[in-house]
């Protein structure tokens, strides 16, 4: 018998969101889906998540966008996508014709915005859930800043589950003090999961140009050398909240998203690991299922949270 | 794209600082279009560094095919040091490649330093089809030309050095002279100076020729996922790995 490997990230919620298996991409690290979708199964997935949308399309930011760094990369990509509207006409009849559930990424610049796409977006064929983007580094305005306030994460998460019907996840920065906080305060906003975590910030200097390597400056961190920092908030936020939680840093093998599901997470998201290494989605499920296997555990649901603290 | 593994089989020297590697690699070397890239792990664990570098198929015989680089960093480095029979982790072809013209014609080539990776097998095929070819090379001295013996012999080779170590001095662009007006289709491939000058010269007379060249950006993925290697051109932005490398010269200059 294969063990089960069936999640739900939504079991409160009216339309519940059931994965066949608990390995999602990662927004901005998989553009729409069909550059994969062309070439391997997608529907052997356990869910997809898109690149982050807004309203109008944008054209992202100047180059260099990226710097290579140890085990990772710093990104300045500025949430370059093709607009609401084109996801809404073009990309959702196209999603609506695959198997595996897509769940759209939204990066609103105000807290209204949130509320407006998720209006837009309610109801469409081919969109599973949402996604809040409420923790890009690399805009100007809204991001990061909404982010890092549970106060206005809160609000936005608020006018995104006001608006639509589908389930809310809601995206967490790591750059804060205490990321429980913005944990609670989204939960508490009717949140149906919480994935962790979004890029950390870092800095890249050029020595021959004695200036920072991306033009903004600060990019978001990615990649195994990010993995340590998305468990340890993993762990915790799993700790305080009764909503399912989705690791996500830094992931590219079967014993990475092992590891986060013990700490709590009942799924997964493989981002940068992808860029590298086309197969990592496939090779992460395919390394949770010789896990499985080999530890003999019959229903993955008998590990998620098992590092965790007993109760007291 | 395949993602696979490719077996070295040998590595020589091209020019100073350069090497040819020959790889034997069936899925990677079916199916490839002239200016079609190949991603190249050059670590063995994949960690740092931790994406594949890109390179243009040099040329493809067949179950194996070569890439021409230029060593400019770690990843170069590490590749160019690997022992013959080493296995290593690559994905590809990727890319769009150079379209040649139906009817034969007379084709130009321009290479600037190893930009002239792609433009060996795009004259094999070019003169396989029945075009005319002249090959333009600039490279920055003698010791970085490639040997006229690499190219097709139908092929007529035209050499430019910065220095004027060999064949006339300057650069590509200051002597593109008679095959200017010669040349009924353009295709280039070199750094970004190059282009622009290519583009300068060419702008009052030649966009008849409809260039077509190869672009480089910063590749983390190659394959479409990352919007890394973005390139703004008059028509908005691209992406290099997908939508290039190969782009008409005058809707980016
Ligand atoms: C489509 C495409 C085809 C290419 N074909 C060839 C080829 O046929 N032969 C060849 O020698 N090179 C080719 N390149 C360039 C090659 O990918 C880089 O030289 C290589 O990535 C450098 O890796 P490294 O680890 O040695 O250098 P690093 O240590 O990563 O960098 C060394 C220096 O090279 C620069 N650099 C790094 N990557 C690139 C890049 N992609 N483009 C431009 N500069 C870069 C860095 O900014 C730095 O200054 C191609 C690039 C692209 C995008
Ligand atoms: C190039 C790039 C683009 C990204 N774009 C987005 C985005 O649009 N929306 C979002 O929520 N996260 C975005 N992220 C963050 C990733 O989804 C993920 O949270 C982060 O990279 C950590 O996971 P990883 O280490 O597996 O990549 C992006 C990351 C990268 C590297
Ligand atoms: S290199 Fe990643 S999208 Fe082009």
């Amino acid at each position: 018998m294969p063990p089960s490997l069936a999640v739900d990230l939504a079991p409160g919620h009216k339309t519940g969101l059931a994965l066949r298996n608990p390995v999602m991409t990662a927004s901005g690290t998989f553009s729409w889906g069909f550059e994969f979708a062309k070439q391997f199964d997608i529907n052997a997935l356990g869910a997809v998540v898109s690149k982050g949308v807004t309203i109008a399309p944008r054209a992202g930011n100047q180059q260099p966008r990226v710097a290579e760094t140890p085990a990772g990369m710093l990104n300045s990509i500025g949430l370059q996508n093709v607009g609401l509207d084109e996801v809404i006409t073009e990309l959702a009849p196209k999603w609506a014709k695959w198997d595996v559930p897509v769940i759209v990424n939204v990066a609103g610049d105000t807290i209204d915005e949130f509320g407006e796409m998720a209006a837009a977006l309610d109801g469409l064929p081919g969109i599973a859930a949402l996604e809040l983007n409420i923790s890009c580094p690399n805009v100007d305005i809204g991001g990061i800043e909404i982010g890092q306030d549970p106060e206005a994460s809160a609000r936005a998460t608020r006018a995104a589950v006001r608006n639509t019907d589908l389930p809310v996840i809601v995206k967490l920065t790591p750059n804060v003090t205490d990321p429980v906080k913005l944990a609670l305060a989204v939960e508490a906003e009717g949140a149906a999961a919480i994935c962790a975590i979004n890029t950390v910030l870092g800095l890249a200097i050029d020595t021959k140009r004695r200036r920072p390597v991306l033009p903004r400056a600060r990019g978001g961190l990615s990649g195994p050398a990010i993995k340590p920092v998305a468990l340890r908030i993993v762990y915790d936020v799993a700790k305080a909240v009764r909503v399912p939680v989705i690791g996500c840093g830094g992931i590219r093998t079967g014993e990475d998203a092992i590891e986060f599901l013990m700490a709590g997470a009942s799924a997964v998201q493989v981002g940068t690991a992808t860029f590298a290494d086309p197969r990592a989605p496939l090779d992460v499920l395919d390394g949770i299922e010789a896990w499985c296997a080999r530890e003999g555990v019959e229903d993955l649901r008998e590990i998620i949270g098992c590092a965790l603290p007993a109760p007291v | 794209m395949n993602v696979s593994t490719a077996t070295l089989l040998s590595t020589e020297p091209a020019w100073d600082g350069a090497f040819v590697s020959w790889f034997h690699a069936p899925e990677l070397a079916r199916g490839v279009e002239p200016g079609q890239f190949v991603m190249v792990h050059c670590s063995v664990e994949g960690l740092d560094p931790m994406f594949a570098r890109a390179f243009s198929y040099y040329r493809v015989d067949g179950d194996r095919f070569a890439i021409l680089y230029q060593v400019v960093g770690r990843g170069t480095r590490w590749l160019s040091e690997q022992p013959t029979g080493a296995v290593v982790r690559m994905y590809g072809p990727l890319g769009k490649g150079f379209r040649l013209p139906d009817d034969p014609g007379n084709l130009l080539l321009i290479g600037g330093g190893v930009g002239i990776a792609p433009l060996v097998d795009t004259a094999e095929r070019a003169v396989a089809a029945g075009h005319h070819v002249v090959a333009m090379m600039g490279a920055r001295s003698e010791s970085h030309l490639l040997s006229a013996a690499a190219w097709p012999k139908e092929v007529e080779y035209v050499v430019v050095t910065e220095d004027g170590s060999a064949g006339a001095k300057g650069y590509v662009t200051q002597h593109l002279g008679k095959y200017q007006e010669w040349a009924s289709k353009i295709y280039a491939c070199g750094p970004n100076p190059m282009f622009q000058a290519l583009a300068d010269t060419l702008r009052f007379n030649g966009r008849r020729q409809r260039p077509e060249i190869l672009m480089e950006e910063n590749m983390p993925c190659g394959w479409g996922m990352c919007y890394g290697c973005a390139i703004f051109t008059k028509h908005g932005v691209r992406l290099c790995c997908k939508d290039g490398p190969r782009f008409n010269l005058f809707d980016v200059y």
